[in-house]
């Protein structure tokens, strides 16, 4: 019987899941955008999404837009590949459950 | 760990994951005003230069309407991030813009203004252009419609006499771009109304 893979952990935690799901479809997000679709607390989302940038999945821009502060978070090449190795890794868990 | 999770558990991140994504390309992107609103500066731009005012009335128009549509695409949209398909449509518009700027800017100042109708064909031909370009990305057949009607106003402008131009020019702005883009807003804003959006 073939081994069952590991899921990447730091992919798993269901917040950063949900963070570099949307930020797949998306050139860059705002973190208050981020906010608005996951629901998250300041405090929660900014750790969570300071654990992706320490990962190298993410990585973060601060810019002023009109005199206002703007912190935009984009999905690095990294991420993408670890988001896709994750979900081939559900899909055979799932393969395996069922 | 993984070995652990039984399968709801990992259904549930797969479904956590469609959701996200799905979330994420949401369609954002209003666009129905841009469309009335350069379909209204086109009008002020031909009836200010046709009361003989045409160095001034296509460029400060122009521009203008340039300025304000980049004001109020802040102010609607400048939380909402950018997808790679809203980029695509908005260099295609972007890139019209400024061809038909430098193009009917030059034909203006040259003299070649005086053949009205080689100006229209042109203005016609790249509208038609850029709606074509933007239904073929977006595979919205109601734009391929759009750009049909311009491209059969250039070819219109081409072979009209001097009495039909006008009115010719005249309809195309008013069902290309008034009609087109007031229809895109009501889509749009029950499109809104069923997803429940609030804003944007």
């Amino acid at each position: 019987m073939p081994e069952l893979p590991e899921l990447n952990p730091v992919i798993h935690g269901k917040l950063r899941l949900a963070l570099l799901s949307l930020l797949v479809g998306v050139d860059a997000a705002e973190f208050t955008w981020l906010r608005e679709k996951t629901g998250a607390t300041d405090g929660n989302l900014g750790a969570q999404l300071m654990k992706l940038e320490e990962a190298g999945y993410v990585s973060v821009e601060k810019k002023f837009m009109l005199r206002k502060p703007q912190t935009l978070y984009r999905m690095t090449e990294a991420g993408r590949a670890a988001l896709t190795e994750y979900v081939t890794a559900l899909k055979q868990l799932l393969g395996a459950a069922i | 760990m993984a070995n652990e999770m039984d399968g709801r558990e990992l259904a549930e991140r797969v479904r956590l994951i469609e959701s996200m994504m799905a979330e994420g390309r949401r369609k954002q992107e209003s666009w129905g005003w841009t469309f009335v609103l350069w379909g209204v500066a086109y009008y002020i731009a031909f009836f200010w230069s046709w009361l003989g005012r045409f160095a001034y009335a296509w460029p400060v128009t122009m521009i203008a309407a340039g300025v304000l549509t980049g004001v109020i695409f802040r102010r609607r949209h400048g939380r909402n991030p950018e997808t790679t398909l809203g980029r695509a449509i908005g260099s295609i518009w972007t890139a019209m813009g400024l061809s038909m700027f430098i193009v009917l800017c030059a034909m203006g100042y040259s003299g070649r203004y005086s053949n009205g109708h080689a100006m229209i064909a042109v203005f016609a031909g790249m509208l038609g252009l850029a709606n074509a370009a933007c239904s073929m990305t977006l595979r919205w057949r109601a734009q391929f419609i759009c750009a049909l009607l311009w491209w059969a106003t250039a070819v219109a402008a081409c072979y009209c006499g001097d009495a039909l131009l006008l009115p010719i020019f005249l309809a195309a702005l008013f069902f290309g771009q008034i009609v087109f883009g007031g229809g895109m807003m009501i889509a749009e804003s029950r499109r809104r109304k069923q997803s429940g959006a609030s804003h944007a």
